[in-house]
């Protein structure tokens, strides 16, 4: 009988038992098979692609007694703006033996209160033939982001500028012919490296780099040396001014990065807004540097702090005179109806005035917390840009959210403040609020 | 003659008792630590070497994020690991070479600088435990006793830039492979412990565990896996491990 029950025991009531346990701590018996995973899927393709789409939603408080906010909406005025934008990116590769080709193509299409626009780019579009490690040649549209700066690069010769406020969204490039040579040593010279570039600028190719009808050189010098990365840069030619460089970057402790880069420009032309009211050319040799930190601490908190003197910015007083164009010209306008100072004010917008950080000397502050309170790929942070000559800034406050796989979600605000007639303080909008969604693929 | 047989018995017992703590835990004098280490190294990665991985975030509740990597290693300091999944992180590639580490991100186009305390991942694993260099290239190792089936190796941080100050290794001696690592700070704190799982044949001579586990007192309830699929060995350009190297790591799968 005993038997008999402990027969029945272990044929009914264990099995049982084991299916309760086994469904009541499902993660117990999965976890051994989640261990496993399937090489074929991950398997070297010829062909490769990816990307992302992205959808965002900016809501801008616009600052009404602002020079560019006069320069843009004299027409029609308005207290806010609501904006929908999306981009759409696909990258992409093929690999075959030792050509390879590459590319990034971008379309956008923004939707706001006032009107539709929308552009399709090709980012990069480069073939490469690779015949050892040692080597690599590239011909086609590539971009270079050359520097060791997190928010600005002086040494970006042949790079289009980035926005501080996104310094690590993709870029444009230019078309070019590089050749890329590597060799490694064993003692205090680890790596050295040497990127040439030839940069032409004809009719339809290139021509927003600079003067048309040119072929312009650059290159980039690497070393690996004891444990600090430098880059000697030059870029000769006649589409731009010739300028020379170089920027460094090592670990001083294991928490601790420093970085920095100075690039001098022997005749640098700018244009500058004239007291007549007239666009003139200065023409100087210019100096202008970067020096940044980047420091974590044992609470995984992320600082990145850079000062950078621009030489090629515009001092206080000729931004004063480009503020007190837009006053002239919305006096102008209010009193005859007349946008012709109006219409002079963009072209000197255009002409320099109105790119982001047109001053001379900037502190770049950005702080991120890893995963505060235990929530695993929430990153929160907090980026500020203040103008050290006029004490106006932007104060970007954001949270970002990657749990969900290939998927990011990042919410960020923005305060703009100045005094008048400085840089933040004239900028179109007061405020920001921005939601970002966007699926990697 | 009571005192001495009392005094002997006395004698005795403390030789026993000796005697027993010597057997458990008794300092390797025939073995050097050193050894044990290098044979540990050896056998958990050839010299130069290709490899897939998984690495696994397993959250509080059960929920989990994946990541695959294909990695490179030559010789004791270089090495370099690319994401092959999931589609945020596809191309990203990391380059150790030594106590520096720099990671590339497409988009960006450039590397930058980042540090082994750090995780490109998230979760419980940092740079360096993804970026794992052999551990003699990192440590030196400060004692070691003899536990059982085990080698208890006591490893101290070659310089401040190592991610841990001590490790305390038990190693198994039928293997000479870890079982379990224990991570400290300076401040002696447990920052984590490493678990080495399931022994298995990677195939010319290699046999080593293929799961590594890890928690942390610092993620509690979290717990991070790596998985390895695929371990080869492989010749390798030194200029493979270059900041200039890192967009074209995947010709070398």
């Amino acid at each position: 009988m005993i038997s008999s029950r402990s027969n029945h025991f272990q044929r009914g009531i264990l099995p049982r038992l084991l299916v309760v346990f086994l469904l009541a701590f499902p993660g117990s018996g999965q976890a051994e098979d989640d261990y496993s995973f399937d090489l074929e899927e991950f398997e070297k393709k010829t062909f490769a692609w990816g990307g992302y789409a992205e959808l965002k939603w900016d809501h801008l408080d616009l600052n009404q007694d602002a020079a560019f906010y006069r320069l843009n909406f004299y027409r029609e005025p308005r207290a806010s703006l609501d904006r929908l934008s999306s981009i759409l990116q696909l990258d992409g590769n093929f690999n075959k033996d030792k050509i390879a080709f590459n590319w990034r193509l971008q379309a956008t299409a923004r939707q706001d209160e006032i009107a539709w626009d929308d552009s399709a780019d090709v980012f990069e579009a480069f073939a490469s033939y690779k015949p050892t490690p040692l080597a690599t040649i590239d011909l086609g549209k590539k971009v270079f982001k050359w520097g060791k700066g997190y928010a600005w690069n002086p040494v970006g010769f042949i790079d289009r500028p980035k926005d501080p406020n996104n310094p690590e969204e993709a870029l444009e490039g230019f078309i070019g012919v590089g050749l890329d040579l590597i060799k490694s040593y064993g003692g205090s010279l680890q790596t050295i490296a040497l990127t040439t570039v030839a940069l032409p600028v004809w009719q339809g190719v290139n021509e927003d780099f600079g003067e048309s009808d040119n072929v312009n050189l650059a290159a980039k010098l690497y070393l690996l040396y004891r444990d600090i990365d430098i880059d000697l840069v030059g870029f000769i030619g006649n589409s731009r001014s010739s300028r020379y460089g170089a920027d460094f970057s090592t670990n001083l402790a294991v928490n601790f990065e420093i970085h920095g880069e100075v690039a001098h420009l022997p005749a640098q032309k700018t244009k500058v807004l004239s007291p007549s009211g007239g666009l003139s050319i200065r023409e100087e040799a210019e100096t202008s540097y970067l020096l940044g930190i980047r420091y974590l601490t044992v609470n995984d908190l992320t600082t990145i702090v850079e000062f950078y003197h621009n030489d090629d910015g515009y001092s206080e007083a000729e931004m004063d005179r480009f503020f007190q164009l837009v006053v002239d010209a919305d006096g102008q306008y209010l009193a005859t109806g007349s946008d012709a100072l109006y219409q002079q004010a963009q072209l000197v917008s255009l002409s320099g005035y109105g790119k982001p950080q047109s001053g001379r000397n900037y502190l770049y502050l950005k702080t991120t917390k890893k995963e505060p309170f235990d929530i695993l790929y929430l990153t929160p942070g907090v980026t500020a840009i203040v103008n050290l000559d006029d004490n106006s800034y932007t104060i970007s406050p954001e949270a970002v959210y990657s749990g969900f796989e290939n998927w990011e979600l990042r919410l960020r605000g923005s305060v703009i403040n100045g005094g008048y007639f400085t840089e933040n303080g004239e900028k179109q909008n007061s405020s920001k609020l921005e939601f970002r969604v966007r699926y990697f693929f | 003659m009571r005192l001495s047989k009392r005094f002997f018995n006395q004698n005795k017992i403390l030789a026993l008792l000796l005697l027993a703590v010597f057997c458990t835990t008794t300092p390797v004098m025939a073995l050097d630590g050193n050894e044990i280490l290098k044979q540990v190294d050896k056998n958990l990665q050839p010299e130069s070497y290709e490899m897939y991985r998984k690495l696994i975030n397993i959250e509080p509740d059960g929920s989990k994020k994946e990541f695959v990597l294909y990695s490179v290693k030559k010789g004791q300091e270089k090495m370099v690991a690319l994401f092959l999944s999931p589609a945020s992180e596809k191309g990203r590639s990391t380059l150790r070479l030594g106590e520096n580490m720099w990671l590339y991100i497409p988009a960006v186009g450039k590397p930058i600088r980042i540090t082994s305390l750090q995780s490109v991942v998230g979760g419980v694993f940092n740079n360096s435990d993804i970026l794992r260099l052999d551990y003699g290239a990192e440590y030196d190792v400060a004692g070691v006793t003899e536990e059982g089936a085990k080698y208890v190796l006591d490893l101290k941080a070659k310089t401040t830039a190592i991610a841990y100050d001590r490790l305390k290794m038990s190693v198994e001696k039928k293997t000479m492979v870890p079982t379990t690592i224990e991570c400290y700070a300076a401040s002696g704190m447990l920052i984590k412990t490493l678990y080495y799982k399931k022994n298995k044949d990677f195939g010319g001579g290699l046999v080593r565990p293929s799961v590594l586990e890890t928690d942390s007192p610092l993620y509690k309830g979290y717990k991070s896996v790596m998985v390895y699929a695929k371990i080869n060995k492989k010749k390798l350009a030194d200029e493979v491990f270059s900041l200039n190297y890192l967009p074209r790591v995947d010709e070398l799968r």
